[in-house]
């Protein structure tokens, strides 16, 4: 048995223990006690992605100062587009009045109400017609046929519908974003993954349990894919909404300054409704990242 | 060992007579599983081998109760099973772990489900992770750790419910070899501590000696029981017990039965009508 053993030990031709000592003891230790060192990685690491997002950012700039600058007209006509110091003289100028503020705070409050009624609406019932065969044969035939009406189309029979102007606005915000979200829900109901219901099942869970516990977190993500699109779309039916039928609100200002011929004003705008979509966006997601830290390492991905 | 002998695991003995199966699809019928007839005693460690496709998965179903047979009957403790329950834990092949929950959410999931008061459920959880070296994961989301974890987690949240039987679906199927081999000791350790009734699914023949007290071979589809094989290698084992020529003699023997099956298996399915 020895003989073997030496016999086995002549087959191993390198050993990290044996044939390198000094392997393990030789690395450097890590210098990362220099503060400057961890900026210097950071910058190295998101470096080139920030510049490439400047570069966006700055080529859309100088496409607009440039086209403005030289009139250009190249299928295009930029001979009546204001210049961006024109568009920021505005700005400066309507930031200090308090109606542009007025404005701002009339689209956000339309844009939370019609999204938040979409929402406990889409959530609530995308969860029913998953759940349950019979409520899918029930609604979704209607809702099929209600879905490819764009929200602007719904401008005229909202104002019958409703009221006063106001909720008429919010209903057609409502109806924008209530859609996404309700087939993503629905969506994500199907996707939940059969393994962990049967093993939900097989540690003593009842139907109404595999709902809360399983079903519901499990659709999470696909909830907040659709609030990520419904918000897009909010914005979309309520700048049209306050377009035509609106009194104040971002939409309305920006209509109303192509009627007053007020150039820069449109602009300004426009580059609000941006701004306040961006924000609008970024908190769904800020939100989204707190209610499922988890999410980060699917995939095994630290994003 | 304090904590596994306080959990007490209960006698779990597991029938199953007669059992058939027949997938209906269409106007075409395939026959999953014919006549299908063994048992688990308690405490004892059971392997059902076969070649993929046999149907051994659908067995493991109808015990844990996602799938009804088409004939014959399953039991536990002289009960036939009719649906999934708690006293019977399941470990599944693919990861299974609720991804928004802790490692340690995870493990109390099932006694949650009962309305445990927490801190009991705390006291149970805490002890399992402990037991199976994993305590300094509790607060981690399943998805930070690796896929031997997963299994070793999944193990640890069947056995918190304290079950009459673990019924274990190919959990090291989807493992590299060495990640394998040290959950397949890790395992034999743990039923060694809490001496539960197994019935274990594989298609490995030296995982199915070396975890089993008995192992049972399946044919081909449509799935039967081809031989029921005792292992007589003494317990504890060990990971030097797979040299030894005991253990070569019973990996021979069921390769020979197994090989077969494999040849019957190709074959129909390279003559098996489009």
């Amino acid at each position: 048995m020895t003989d073997r053993a030496a016999y086995l030990r002549t087959l191993i031709v390198t050993r990290l223990d044996e044939s390198m000592p000094g392997t393990v003891a030789s690395i450097p230790p890590s210098s990362s006690r220099v503060p400057m060192r961890a900026l210097v990685e950071l910058v190295r690491a998101k470096g080139t992605s920030w510049l490439l997002g400047l570069t966006s950012l700055g080529g859309l700039l100088a496409f607009w100062y440039l086209g403005t600058k030289y009139q250009l007209e190249f299928f295009i006509r930029f001979t009546n587009v204001p210049t961006p110091a024109a568009v920021l003289k505005q700005a400066l100028a309507v930031g200090a009045s308090t109606q542009f503020l007025v404005d701002i705070g009339n689209s956000l409050r339309r844009i939370l109400l019609g999204f938040g009624v979409a929402t406990a609406l889409g959530v609530s019932v995308g969860l029913l017609i998953g759940k349950y065969q019979t409520v899918r044969d029930l609604l979704m035939p209607a809702l099929e046929v209600l879905r490819p009406i764009p929200a602007i189309a719904w401008v005229p029979m909202s104002i019958m519908l409703w009221p006063d102007n106001e909720v008429s606005i919010v209903f057609i915000t409502f109806i924008g974003a209530v859609f996404p979200i309700l087939l993503n829900t629905v969506d994500g109901v199907a996707r939940v993954d059969r393994v962990l219901l049967n093993a939900g099942r097989s540690l003593g869970a009842s139907e109404v349990q595999l709902f809360w516990h399983i079903i519901l977190p499990g659709v999470m993500p696909n909830v907040f894919t659709g609030l990520a699109v419904g918000m897009g779309v909010a914005w979309v039916s309520l700048i049209a909404a306050e377009m035509i039928s609106g009194q104040f609100g971002v939409g309305y200002f920006t209509w109303e300054a192509y009627s007053l011929v007020n150039y820069p004003a449109i602009v300004l705008g426009m580059l609000t409704i941006g701004v306040l979509g961006l924000l609008c966006s970024g908190a769904i997601r800020l939100i989204g990242r707190f209610a499922m830290p988890w999410l980060a390492y699917v995939n095994g991905g630290q994003k | 060992m304090n904590t596994a002998q306080s959990l007490s695991v209960e006698e779990g003995v597991v029938e199953v007579h007669d059992i058939g199966l027949v997938f209906e699809s269409g106007n075409t019928s395939v026959q999953a599983l014919e006549r299908v007839s063994l048992n688990v005693q308690s405490g004892e460690f059971v392997s059902l081998i076969g070649p993929s496709g046999c149907g051994k998965s659908s067995l493991l179903g109808i015990l844990a109760g996602f799938v009804k047979p088409s004939s014959g009957k399953a039991t536990l403790n002289g009960v036939r099973i009719e649906k999934p329950g708690p006293e019977r834990g399941v470990v599944f092949q693919q990861y299974s772990l609720l991804p928004w929950l802790s490692v340690r959410q995870n493990v109390e999931f099932g006694l949650r489900m009962s309305h445990t008061p927490k801190s009991e459920r705390e006291r149970v959880a805490r002890g399992l992770l402990s037991l199976a070296g994993l305590s300094a994961f509790e607060n981690h989301y399943p998805d930070q750790l690796s896929g031997g974890m997963k299994q070793r987690i999944g193990i640890v949240r069947a056995l918190a419910t304290n079950p009459r039987v673990l019924l274990m679906d190919e959990p090291f199927g989807a493992l590299d070899t060495q990640t394998r081999s040290v959950m397949q000791e890790i395992l034999t350790d743990m039923w060694q501590k809490f001496r539960i009734s197994v019935f274990f699914i594989t298609h490995d023949i030296e995982e199915s000696i070396f975890l089993s007290d008995r192992v049972y071979v399946m044919t081909a589809r449509p799935g039967r029981i081809k031989a029921e094989i005792k292992v007589p290698l003494p317990r504890p084992r060990t990971a030097a017990m797979t040299s030894s020529p005991e253990f070569i003699e019973l990996v021979q023997l069921l390769k020979r039965l197994i090989r077969d099956e494999s040849l019957a298996a190709m074959s129909s399915e390279l003559t098996a009508p489009k």
